[in-house]
């Protein structure tokens, strides 16, 4: 036992019980909120993406509107790049994924849309101009976009879906080749 | 047959387990030796049990059964038998029965020990360890079972445990393969020393709720367990370096640490570990601090378990994280219990872990540990913080809001320049007492010579006074440690009249901790030093080169050569690899050979770097992107990364501080008890 036998043998008092157990509920809560966002089934490849709304970043614009809604894009390849400013990785692909957009863009059959994951506006306007980024790109707000994708990796990640809005591919890391990009898009059309 | 076998192997241990608990706990409340001593047996029986039930899953990871769903997942043919072997640890289930099978090992170790002078903690520790293993074993049971098969079940495809009506087996001719990112030397260690680390936490923890449980809640237990928590310290801090080598060899980001969510994960209870090697000396030399290292402890344990359920639950987005899996709420289920019971325990028994002396200095060695341990704690808030704050700010306001490499950077940076400065104070502070006058008495040489070596840089090496700021720090605390060195061999030289290296390596055997904590710190400096160099000074670049043009960047000039690109079928890897020539201010230096591997079975790219590393700096070269007649071109991405060797160098001079203060020399319980009762104690003293 215990060597002290004079001083006091205060405990914890009851402020502080209550504090601690009253943080200790909240953190749980929290992470129980976070754990049933985590069981939502995993978009599937082979499977429907389900339906979503964007609207893009100032200053960019698809068909001359800024907002997207997948549904609108029936009929079209729709590849959405998940990126953030502050992604090493992402660095790497994104001249290949602008060339690739270029080389697609008037066709029309192919649509690039880049969202971009817990990000700050700033550290995201600064990402596009460095890259030159000229496809439509929009923030992931309340990471609505990766929780319908059910995201479980990092940033990069490269959903492909075909013209029946059926997810067909999924790149998880960088590309490493503009012909990367392109030979995907072949294997769908 | 052996899948059946390994399940029902591991079925059983699961009842072992829950059977060691009820015996622990009904021993230890009806006095009954003979049920404790029945726990403790059944304890034992674990270790043989998982180790039987992992090697049936190593033998059909090895043999190709890919009838086996988690060896269709994680193995292939081609794959060579030693990474098939690790494959164990490369996919959730296989992983978790690894964490059980070590968590197993580290209890029977303990409870193999001498008990004689601690038999009331025997049953409580049996408890805590078992109880833990209950539920690791419970998850790869109920949830996650690696030796689920996959059965045909009108002609579709279902992985079942056994074998559903009118079914088949079905057997897959070859599996997907170990993600070729995993399939990297530094990869094969770097999981198993992190789950080493975490799993020797159990340990210690498993002695403070003893001590806790019982009422026993003097140095006992501390003193039972300081030396596990320096080789768990050990083992975690391996496995973080280990993992930070990985990143920059095989990532591709000329980069060695991302602050992912589940690196910070790793880092927070490494964060604690370490506040807790520090202040464990003060409860040991000066009786206070009780209540504070009961809850490093118990905190140490519930972020290995906390941040284990992150990586695993799918809750936070990560590079690292497994995919989505049902075991979250059964393991949330499991944190929850751990911290109320922890928390309720340090409440009951609060009044019993009063210090016995107070603090006297503000400068004395204690007050400078508590600031120490403070300065670590504001790093864990910032860390914990950054990895939560996502879900909160997505619970409260819908949004989020980047918590990436920034955030923490900026946040933590003043906090490490501040550690960094306790490191050179407090070695020559002294228990109880120390002044303002005394200090800069010890110091003052020290402090001189950094300023002149921090001018000396300005003057030579670069302006930029963060990097300045740094680079004073670390001389500053080289040389206290230096001094230190110098010092006490000194004194001791005088007095044994010995010879110098003599004298150094008898003091540095005599206080093993004490040296191979300054060891420590020393290899701390030197990992700052490249930490600041690639922090800093990383320079990169980007081009695409045609055979023979060049790319000049941070005083190196890089010539393209040629491409090649082959299959090698046996091991289902096509290389496509660069030749570039380096030359420094015209001189050839040699050729580098980045190059990207690209993996049939699981068609994915790994990019290897060609790396020149040298103390200076590395140049890191990187193949981006290739034209399909080589002549034509490629696309490289160079980085010079001054410095950064160092912090491969200081990594490893770590774990030799670390192994030196580990090393067991005589049985820990038989150390003469506290010395440094007297409040005027000198440094030397230790």
């Amino acid at each position: 036992m215990t060597e002290e036998t004079t001083n006091e043998k205060r405990g914890v008092s009851l402020p502080v019980q209550i504090a601690i157990w009253t943080f200790l509920a909240a953190l749980l809560a929290l992470v129980a909120f976070g754990l049933r966002r985590a069981q939502n089934p995993m978009a599937e490849i082979g499977k429907p993406v389900p339906q979503f709304d964007l609207e893009y970043y100032p200053g960019y614009e698809y068909n001359g509107t800024a907002k997207m809604s997948l549904a609108d894009l029936q009929g079209k390849i729709v590849v959405i790049n998940i990126w953030a400013s502050w992604c090493k990785p992402c660095e790497q692909e994104a001249p290949d994924l602008e060339e690739a957009w270029q080389f697609y863009k008037d066709g029309g059959d192919v649509v690039f849309i880049g969202v971009d994951y817990v990000d700050t506006p700033a550290g995201a306007s600064e990402y596009l101009t460095k890259f030159n980024i000229s496809f439509p790109n929009a923030p992931d707000l309340k990471s609505n976009i990766s929780s319908i994708l059910n995201r479980q990796m990092g940033v990069p990640e490269t959903y492909f879906i075909d013209r029946a809005g059926v997810l067909r591919h999924v790149k998880i890391g960088p590309f490493s080749s503009v012909n990367e990009i392109k030979s995907i898009i072949q294997g769908i059309e | 047959m052996f899948a059946e076998f390994g399940y029902g192997i591991l079925v059983v241990s699961f009842i072992v387990a829950i059977y060691s608990v009820f015996a622990a706990v009904y021993g230890a409340t009806s006095k009954s030796a003979a049920m404790v001593e029945s726990a403790r047996r059944s304890m034992l029986l674990m270790f043989p049990l998982i180790s039987l039930s992992a090697a049936a899953l190593i033998y059909l990871l090895v043999n190709n059964h890919f009838e086996v769903a988690f060896v269709y997942e994680v193995t292939s043919r081609s794959m060579p038998t030693y990474l098939k072997v690790t494959a164990w640890w490369g996919g959730q289930a296989g992983s978790l029965v690894f964490w059980s099978w070590l968590l197993a090992a580290f209890a029977s170790a303990v409870t193999i020990r001498k008990w004689e002078r601690d038999i009331e903690f025997l049953p409580w520790v049996i408890v805590i360890c078992s109880t833990t293993l209950i539920f690791f074993l419970g998850m790869v049971v109920v949830f996650e079972n690696p030796f689920t098969r996959f059965w045909l079940v009108n002609g579709n495809v279902e992985p079942h445990m056994f074998a559903p009506a009118n079914a088949t087996l079905f057997t897959a001719g070859d599996g997907n393969g170990l993600n070729p990112l995993l399939r990297h030397p530094g990869m094969v260690i770097h999981p198993p020393m992190l789950y080493l680390g975490f799993v020797s936490y159990v340990i210690p923890y498993a002695f403070a709720m003893a001590a806790l449980i019982t009422g026993r809640t003097d140095d006992r237990w501390i003193r039972l367990t300081r030396r596990w928590s320096l080789w768990a310290w050990l083992f975690l801090s391996f496995g973080l370096v280990l993992g930070g080598r990985w990143a920059y060899d095989v990532l591709g980001w000329g980069g060695y640490w991302g602050w992912d969510p589940v690196e910070i994960a790793a880092f927070m209870p490494w964060l604690t570990g370490t506040a807790f090697l520090h202040s464990v000396m003060i409860q040991e030399k000066r009786g206070l601090l009780k209540h504070w290292n009961m809850i490093l402890v118990i905190l140490t344990y519930a972020l290995v378990i906390f941040g284990t359920f992150l990586t695993r639950s799918g809750v936070l987005s990560s590079v690292h994280a497994f995919a989505n899996s049902p075991i979250g709420p059964f393991f949330m289920g499991f944190v929850t219990l751990s911290l109320v019971v922890s928390i309720a325990l340090v409440i009951w028994r609060w009044p019993m872990l009063r210090g016995e002396t107070e603090m006297k200095s503000m400068l004395s060695r204690e007050a400078l540990f508590l600031l120490n341990n403070l300065l670590f704690m504001s790093v864990l808030v910032i860390c914990f913080w950054g990895v939560i704050f996502p879900l909160v700010s997505e619970l409260f306001t819908g949004q989020k809001v980047t918590v990436g490499p920034p955030f923490y950077e900026r946040a933590t940076a003043p906090i490490f320049a501040a550690l960094m400065f306790l490191m050179g104070v407090a070695p020559l502070s002294a228990w109880g007492h120390s002044t303002i006058q005394t200090l800069g008495r010890a110091m003052w040489k020290s402090a001189l010579a950094a300023a002149i070596i921090t001018a000396v840089l300005f003057a030579t090496y670069t302006q930029n006074y963060i990097a300045l700021i740094g680079f004073f720090l670390i001389a500053l605390v080289l040389l206290v440690t230096f001094q230190e060195f110098w010092r006490a061999a000194r004194a001791r030289q005088r007095a044994q009249s010995e010879n110098f290296l003599t004298s150094l390596t008898r003091l540095m055997g005599r206080n093993r901790r004490r040296y191979g904590g300054y060891i420590i710190h020393i290899s701390m400096m030197l990992m700052a030093i490249g930490i600041l160099g690639i922090e800093i000074f990383q320079k990169e670049t980007q081009g695409s080169l045609k055979q023979g043009d060049q790319l000049d960047i941070g005083g190196y000039t890089v010539e393209y050569r040629e491409l090649a690109s082959w299959d090698d079928s046996g091991k289902g890897v096509n290389f496509t690899r660069a030749t570039i020539d380096v030359y420094k201010n015209g001189i050839y230096l040699g050729e580098l050979n980045p190059r990207i591997d690209y993996y049939f079975d699981s068609q994915q790219n790994m990019t290897i770097p060609g790396n020149r590393s040298t103390f200076r700096d590395d140049l890191y070269v990187l193949l981006v992107d290739w034209q399909p007649v080589s002549s034509m071109g490629a696309t490289f991405k160079i980085f010079v990364n001054p410095l950064v060797n160092w912090l491969w160098i200081g990594s490893l001079l770590f774990l030799v501080g670390i192994i030196f203060a580990a090393w067991p020399d005589r049985d820990p319980a038989e150390e003469p008890v506290r010395v440094a009762r007297k409040a005027n104690q000198t440094s030397a003293a230790d």
